[in-house]
Parts: structure tokens; sequence; C-alpha cells
């Protein structure tokens, strides 16, 4: 999954600490969200899309192609 | 003021399981050497011993799960992957063992296997804590 947060947190001049603290997760969630480490609930992206008043789609999208309807791979089920 | 990896409820659930699990740790040591010297002999309130060591557990069972329900997703996540590494290889080793000692290795005793459950819930929560490491700028 692709993401626009550290985009939209330059825009504010927030921290990660500063939207952990704002959607109620540790920092290392967000940085690891950031990343690509971590794809988010759906709470937490509607909490995170909440504090930024976008919309979900306007800040996560994902990795595969949207118009073959490729389902991504998971890239977490490896060792 | 948030920690990298756990938020203020998360520190404090986490401190709370902790604190559990060192007196429960400590009531189930002292009641091994209680009971194994003989200084109190084997009548029905030595039973107290393992009821009260069962409450302890499950007081500290509670409060674990307590701490997962309640933790930051990704948390309760690296600490769902690490249980299953423990879990899976407490159950890979018993049986793997049981071979092994018919082949002429020391008999284990019955609560060795929960030494490799520790050990592999640690090591998986070391792995998921580098794996998902705030290595970023803030």
């Amino acid at each position: 999954m692709n993401n626009q947060l550290r985009v939209l947190r330059a825009q504010r001049r927030w921290s990660q600490a500063d939207l952990a603290q704002h959607v109620g997760v540790s920092r290392q969630t967000i940085n690891a969200i950031e990343t690509g480490k971590y794809d988010p609930s759906l709470p937490l992206a509607f909490a995170i899309a909440r504090t930024f008043e976008s919309q979900i789609e306007e800040i996560f999208q994902p990795a595969g192609s949207p118009s073959t309807g490729e389902v991504p791979t998971n890239r977490e089920d490896t060792w | 003021m948030m920690n990298d990896l756990f938020t203020p409820r998360d520190a404090v659930n986490v401190r709370r399981f902790n604190l559990w699990m060192i007196v429960t740790a400590l009531f189930f040591a002292a009641g091994t050497i209680v009971l194994g010297e003989g200084f109190i002999p084997r009548v029905p309130v030595a039973w107290l011993f393992p009821f009260v060591g069962a409450v302890l557990g499950f007081g500290a069972l509670r409060a674990y799960v307590h701490f997962l329900r309640n933790a930051d997703e990704l948390l309760r996540k690296i600490h769902l992957d690490a249980l299953a590494l423990g879990f899976g290889s407490g159950v890979i080793f018993m049986p793997v063992y049981r071979l092994c000692e018919r082949l002429g290795a020391p008999k284990l005793d019955s609560v060795d296997p929960i030494i490799i459950f520790v050990l592999a819930w640690a090591i998986g929560q070391w792995r998921g804590f580098r794996r998902y490491s705030a290595v970023e700028a803030q």
C-alpha cells in the first residue's frame, strides 16, 4: 500500500510523534506505515484521514494497479 | 509524552503485566524451594501453594490479555506474531525431543518446553521490534 502520510505531515510541519499523538498510536506505528512496512487497520486509516480532513483513498492507495484489478502481494508474509 | 514503542496506556498495561509476572515467578520459585526442602510438611494447608500460584498465574494472564486487547495495533501484531512463534516452537520441540530421548538424549523435565516457548516468544518480539523499528528521523 502506498500512502501520502509523509507529505501531509510535512505540510502541517508535524513530526511522526505529533501525528502519533493525534491518532493515539505509537511513533513506531506511524513510521512503519510511512515506510510501507505495515498497513494500518481500517479504524486507524479512518482516524488518520479524519486528522488530515481527507478521504482515505486520498491518503492510501493500493500498491497494485487499480485498473487491472491486480491483488497486491502481502510483503509481511515473509519470514 | 509518547514513547517510540508504547503509547502511555500501553506502558501502564505492560508495567502491570510485568509486575504480575514477577510476583508469580517469585512465588513459584519460593514455593518450589519451600515444598521441595520440606520446610512445610505435606499437610492440607500446603495445597494452598499451588492454589495461590494458579490464582497469581491467572492474574498475570488476565493482565496480558488486557494489555493485548488495548495495545497499539502494531504492538499487538508484534506480540501475536511472537506468540505464534513461541507456541509453534514449543509444539515442534516436544515430539522432536521425544525422538532425541529415544536416541539417548537426556530426559527433560515436563516444564522444560515452557523455556523453549518463552525463549521463542522473546526472540519473536525482538524480531518484530527490529522489523518495524523506527529508524527514520522524527
